[in-house]
């Protein structure tokens, strides 16, 4: 890994259009400006981590998921929400 | 096609509920096609059942019908992506999950389609007000405490 020292309104460029700058340093914090390119997604890698976590923690699911002992919460609410939805003739109906 | 699960045993699924991410959903990059398997006829929670590998399967559900002001910002390359048209609303999923205190929906992630193609893929939201564990339902402290007895 390639380690920089830089101060504040310094910046780091990577590739020929990615351009990181260090906007401000306070204590332990580090607001870093990023400019790239909309074909660069960039993103907090601490929420990426969370999606793919909770995409394998929800791939192990079985069976009825929406009954607790016996009994189906909120069942009614959601009876009303698939009424709802099957009079809306949405985009889902082209692929459900 | 005949599709095979460990869920449901052997499915017969219609080409036109297969749904294909390209890039796979994270942290399942080798699973692309998926069969939309929709348990109940006036249900809001459907299987989206991995054609590739019989063991991966998600709940899944329609975050606008929870959640009204629910809208997901597509940059250009990811409308590309997917070859969803301008002006074209993409059908939006969102991953089901089950904990001690009811169900929740991972919003910050969630699946989009191009309903005339059925080819999607999965977004991260930078929008913080919504999170992976948005609550759908939420089950009383009795049903909660039978539960944990039973």
């Amino acid at each position: 890994m390639l380690v920089l020292s830089r101060q504040r309104d310094e910046r780091i460029v990577i590739g020929d259009d990615v351009e990181v700058v260090v906007v401000d340093i306070r204590g332990d914090k580090v607001r870093l400006g990023i400019v790239a390119p909309n074909t660069v997604s960039v993103h907090r890698k601490e929420i990426y981590e969370a999606i793919r976590r909770e995409n394998q923690d929800a791939s192990g699911l079985q069976g009825d998921v929406t009954r607790f002992n016996g009994v189906t919460p909120g069942s009614e609410a959601i009876r009303r929400l698939a009424q709802r939805h099957q009079g809306h003739g949405d985009s889902r109906r082209e692929i459900a | 096609m005949l599709v095979q699960t460990t869920r449901f045993g052997p499915v017969e699924v219609d080409e036109s509920r297969l749904l294909e991410f390209p890039a796979g959903l994270l942290g399942f990059s080798r699973a692309r096609r998926f069969a939309l398997l929709q348990p109940d006829e006036r249900g809001v929670f459907f299987w989206l059942q991995s054609v590739e590998s019989a063991d991966v399967a998600f709940v899944v559900t329609d975050p606008c019908l929870w959640s009204q002001d629910f809208t997901v910002s597509l940059r250009r390359e990811q409308t590309a992506e997917i070859g969803l048209p301008e002006g074209v609303t993409p059908q939006l999923l969102v991953i089901v999950n089950r904990r001690d205190h009811g169900i929740t929906a991972n919003m910050q992630g969630p699946l989009v389609i191009n309903p005339a193609t059925r080819v999607g893929l999965q977004v991260v939201l930078a929008d913080r007000r919504w999170t992976t564990r948005h609550e759908l339902v939420s089950v009383s402290p009795a049903t909660r405490a039978a539960t944990q007895t039973a």
